[in-house]
């Protein structure tokens, strides 16, 4: 019973921090249909970037988010307006090659100047664990869904109650009434993908303390990160939260009770079911010109 | 008879095979001849075998990606497939891997059909995410089931049994092979309804599907036939190498590669993928050279992909061939206002129809034999579609008899659309029944029902702009069937067919030109001759006279015309009034979603029902004095009812 109460929180807690990568991805999709496969070399650029520091300067891994997120934010920007944003009405099959090309850059830029071994923050608290009861919750572990909560609340503050955040709402729902009642398609679009960014800032710095990573192993993490947003309904935030949720459940109980190596297929297993099952995912809409499902 | 007179003949013979297919053969000789020549180079082979080895994953590629448009990223997973199902059933039965070759293109096309049918069911994104996330879910399947594949450590596979001396030439020879075989395919698939149709889904997938195109079904056969050379090529690859694990055989760069090679090349052409796998491995293999591991290679990759999408996102071989046609302009053609405007002859039309019908089953023969007027075709009964709050089409009962020309007047926003998207599939209503010649059809994809006899155009045309207004009209399918959809699209029957059609309609001499250079009014007459080559029972048209110049217009009542005296029923939606009172009978009459009137062209001019619904209350100027009101039995002449448009 402890075993399976210890599961749960630890998938929920790691769900948690899920939600928190994912929800840029999902974002950054919803807003100009782009997806963004360079969102998990994002991830692994700031881990790297976040070890750095950590071990130069002492810099609390968690807490260099502070860092991390703004200068993503700017990163985010600066490559959509120069890069992504050329390829704006080009077909959406050109925008994932896009992304793609430009994570397999990242890697390889990580490869050259960082190495090609693993790495992993270890700040003082990383072995400790707070008891519950029976129930051990590694410190890192809590920290990391802290943190995760804390920037996902203000990621919601910031689309609910900004005009920046209706803006990108408007968009994603109505991209030419948007422009008609004010809204810069071009702005709001790099705005949106600085966001995301910068959610893979904070995202990046805790998963240097939660996971030891290598330059290639972006690709666990954005198929990661694309099962949760394909789960949830692509472009839906609510959505990203649940499906993160869920395959941050299953992944933990796959591990408890079946085996550590097979709990990364569970994601691919999730994904498959529901698409066979509810190929819109979770919370998406079927889009008005969708045809009859056979 | 003397070789001088033969051999000018031949030379013209030769001339009229395109550019491309001389230089595709004058290299494959090269090629074939280039072991020969230099049999001792085996540096040079193996840099050549592992081109022809990516040239035949991008061949494979192009066909879901480039043709049908669906990004694989996880291509080189079939390669692996192919190397693991050889392998190991090479280790259980001794036979040697090249014979078991096949067996790896078998496994290949099995997997690929069975996620296809898990993810090609929807349109948009799912696919390209699955792709990459089952590349690595194969790794690690491959890792952790160690009792098969032994795990991260590998199979190791009999060495070749061929003398030393001969190196890799038969790899070389075995992948030479293999890619001939694989262009060869995509080359024939490019030219069947199958091509055509893949094209079509690339362009507009909901078009695709109200032509007949069973898109869930072209789209995963496209998927697993561009898979089967991969698979093969694996398993010899394997052969190759002697050694197998996870990491390596389903690498992610090798994907890279496939998807670079293709993009580079020219993504949908037939050559383009070749000549850009032999481009990428050159880079390739310069960088391995140069000094230079996995890191730097997959960074070269990377700075190649996005310089690719970025500045030359159509391909080397399209651009050079825009840059070629812009050095030579060819004459454009211009209207074919005399051809256009002729008077079908009856005959063109009913010769047409007739071959139409040679192929056709029974249940279209039992339609048309019983030439009663009265058969009802197409009946609605309580069909309600909202969108949120809005009541678009709001429970309507709705008959179309055999043999008319039926058409739907009313405002805009009164639901015809709607309407027609329901009858066609191409949404689902909330409530309601349709049926069609006695048979139920709510619930059948848009695809069935064109089968069945429904054909429809659209109020914007929505022809296939990179095809050839000949291919926009060969792509349609009246059936099911296999042996349609691998039917030859580019001569036979089914070509002929379309040019036929294309006559009637008056745009024959358009037949090579891109559908996307056509007039407005020009694209309406093609949308017609492709609905026509469904052979359907019921044509429902949407705006046929929206944007037409009137001369043109002529000419299309007259097809109209034609086409209903054998025997092919219309709905019409159309807002020139004039066009409908003299072509249709009866004509219904929507208001805010549902029929308010119903009746032949005399009657609903004359309905005070139809006037309030088109402008309003407030329509009747007051005049002075005694109160307006609707005047018992008057007639509105006609135009100053189309002003009700708007």
């Amino acid at each position: 019973m402890a075993q399976l109460i210890q599961a749960l929180v630890l998938g929920l807690l790691i769900g948690g921090v899920y939600a928190l990568m994912a929800s840029g991805l999902t974002l950054i999709f919803g807003v100009m249909h782009i997806i963004n496969i360079a969102q998990g070399a994002f991830l692994i650029v700031v881990a790297t970037f976040t070890w750095w520091l950590w071990r130069d300067t002492g810099i609390d891994p968690i807490l260099a988010s502070a860092v991390t997120a703004p200068l993503m934010f700017g990163l985010g920007w600066l490559l959509y307006r120069l890069v992504i944003s050329r390829i704006r009405g080009q077909s959406p099959s050109m925008s994932v090659l896009l992304t793609f090309g430009i994570a397999l850059v990242l890697e390889g830029i990580l490869n050259v100047v960082a190495g090609n071994k693993f790495k992993s923050a270890t700040p003082s608290y990383f072995a400790d664990s707070f008891a519950v009861g029976p129930v051990h919750l590694p410190k890192t572990q809590v920290y990391g869904f802290l943190a995760a909560v804390v920037v996902l609340a203000g990621l919601y503050v910031v689309l609910t109650y900004t005009w920046t955040g209706r803006a990108i709402r408007a968009m994603s729902q109505n991209p030419s009434a948007a422009a008609l009642v004010g809204v810069s398609p071009a702005g709001t679009a790099a705005l949106a993908f600085a966001l995301g960014s910068a959610s893979a800032g904070v995202g990046g710095s805790i998963l240097s303390v939660l996971y030891p990573f290598f330059p290639a192993s972006h690709f666990d993490w954005i198929s990661r990160l694309l099962g949760i947003v394909v789960l949830g309904g692509m472009g839906s935030l609510p959505g990203a939260l649940v499906g993160a949720l869920a395959l941050g459940l299953a992944e933990t109980l796959t591990a408890t009770y079946a085996s550590l190596r097979w709990s990364t297929l569970v994601f691919y297993l999730v994904i498959m079911v529901v698409l066979l099952l509810r190929p819109e995912g979770l919370f998406g809409a079927r889009l008005r010109e969708d045809g009859v499902a056979a | 008879m003397t070789s001088a007179t033969g051999t000018p003949n031949q030379l013209r013979l030769l001339s009229r095979i395109p550019a491309s297919h001389l230089a595709a053969g004058a290299a494959f000789l090269a090629l074939a001849l280039y072991p020969v020549v230099n049999p001792w180079n085996a540096y040079s082979q193996g840099v050549a075998l592992l081109a022809f080895l990516l040239a035949i994953q991008a061949s494979g590629w192009n066909i879901i990606s480039g043709y049908a448009g669906y990004t694989s990223l996880g291509q080189s997973m079939f390669l692996g497939l192919g190397s693991y199902t050889v392998a190991i059933v090479g280790l259980h039965t001794g036979v040697n891997p090249f014979w078991l070759a096949p067996l790896g293109g078998v496994t290949a096309v099995v997997v690929a059909v069975l996620v296809g049918s898990v993810v090609l069911r929807t349109r948009g994104h799912a696919f390209v995410i699955i792709t990459i996330a089952l590349l690595l879910a194969a790794q690690i399947i491959a890792t952790n089931f160690d009792a098969l594949t032994n795990g991260s450590d590998g199979i190791t596979l009999e060495l070749p049994f061929w003398s030393s001396d001969y190196q890799n030439i038969p790899f070389y020879y075995a992948f030479l092979l293999l890619l001939v075989l694989a262009v060869l395919f995509s080359a024939w698939i490019r030219r069947t309804k199958f091509g055509t149709g893949l094209i079509a889904i690339r362009e507009d997938e909901g078009k695709a599907a109200a032509i007949g195109v069973d898109t869930t079904r072209f789209k995963i056969a496209a998927y697993g036939a561009s898979t089967f050379f991969a698979g093969v090529a694996g398993g010899v690859y394997a052969y190759f190498l002697t050694f197998l694990n996870p990491v390596g055989a389903f690498a992610i760069l090798g994907s890279v590669m496939i998807v670079l090679s293709s993009l580079l090349g020219g993504r949908g052409t037939l050559y383009g993928p070749v000549v850009g796998a032999f481009i990428v491995q050159g880079l390739n293999e310069a960088a391995t050279v140069y000094g230079g591991g996995t890191g730097s290679r997959v960074l070269l990759m990377g700075l190649a992909l996005v310089a690719v999408v970025l500045f030359l996102p159509a391909g080397l071989l399209p651009t050079a061939q825009r840059l070629w046609r812009q050095r030579r302009p060819q004459t454009v053609e211009h209207t074919d206002q005399r051809g256009a405007l002729a008077t079908p002859s009856r005959a063109d039309v009913i010769e047409a129809r007739d071959r139409a019908e040679l192929g056709d089953g029974e249940d279209r023969a039992d339609v048309i034999a019983g030439d009663d007027v009265a058969v009802p075709l197409l009946e609605l009964r309580g069909l309600t579609k909202r969108f949120g709050g809005i009541l678009a089409v709001d429970n309507v009962d709705l008959t179309v008899r055999k043999g008319t020309i039926t058409a739907i007047i009313g405002p805009n926003g009164s639901g015809k659309t709607t309407l027609f998207n329901l009858v066609t599939g191409t949404m689902a209503a909330n409530a309601g029944e349709i049926r069609f010649a006695g048979r139920r059809i709510d619930g059948l994809p848009p695809w069935k029902r064109g089968h069945l006899g429904l054909g429809r155009t659209f109020q914007v045309t929505r022809l296939f702009r990179e095809m050839s207004v000949l291919e926009n009209v060969v792509a349609p399918l009246p059936d099911g069937r296999w042996r349609t959809m691998l039917a030859d699209a580019v001569s036979g029957a089914e070509a002929d067919r379309a040019r036929e059609l294309l006559d009637v309609v008056g745009m024959g001499r358009f037949a090579a030109q891109r559908a996307g250079s056509l007039s407005y009014g020009q694209q309406k007459l093609v949308e017609l001759a492709q609905v026509l080559m469904l052979e359907p029972e019921l044509m429902l048209l949407d705006e046929p006279a929206g944007g037409v110049n009137p001369s043109l217009l002529d000419r299309l009542k007259d097809v109209i015309r034609e086409v209903n005296a054998r025997g092919i029923t219309f709905l019409v939606v159309e807002h020139n009034i004039p066009m409908v009172l003299d072509l249709c009978d009866p004509i219904v009459v929507f208001s805010r979603g549902r029929p308010i009137a119903e009746g032949p062209p005399a009657q609903i001019r004359s309905d005070p029902i139809v006037l309030d619904a088109y402008l309003g209350d407030d329509w009747r100027p007051t005049s002075s004095g005694s109160g307006g009101g609707p005047v018992p039995g008057g007639s509105v002449p006609d135009h100053e009812l189309s002003t009700g448009r708007g």
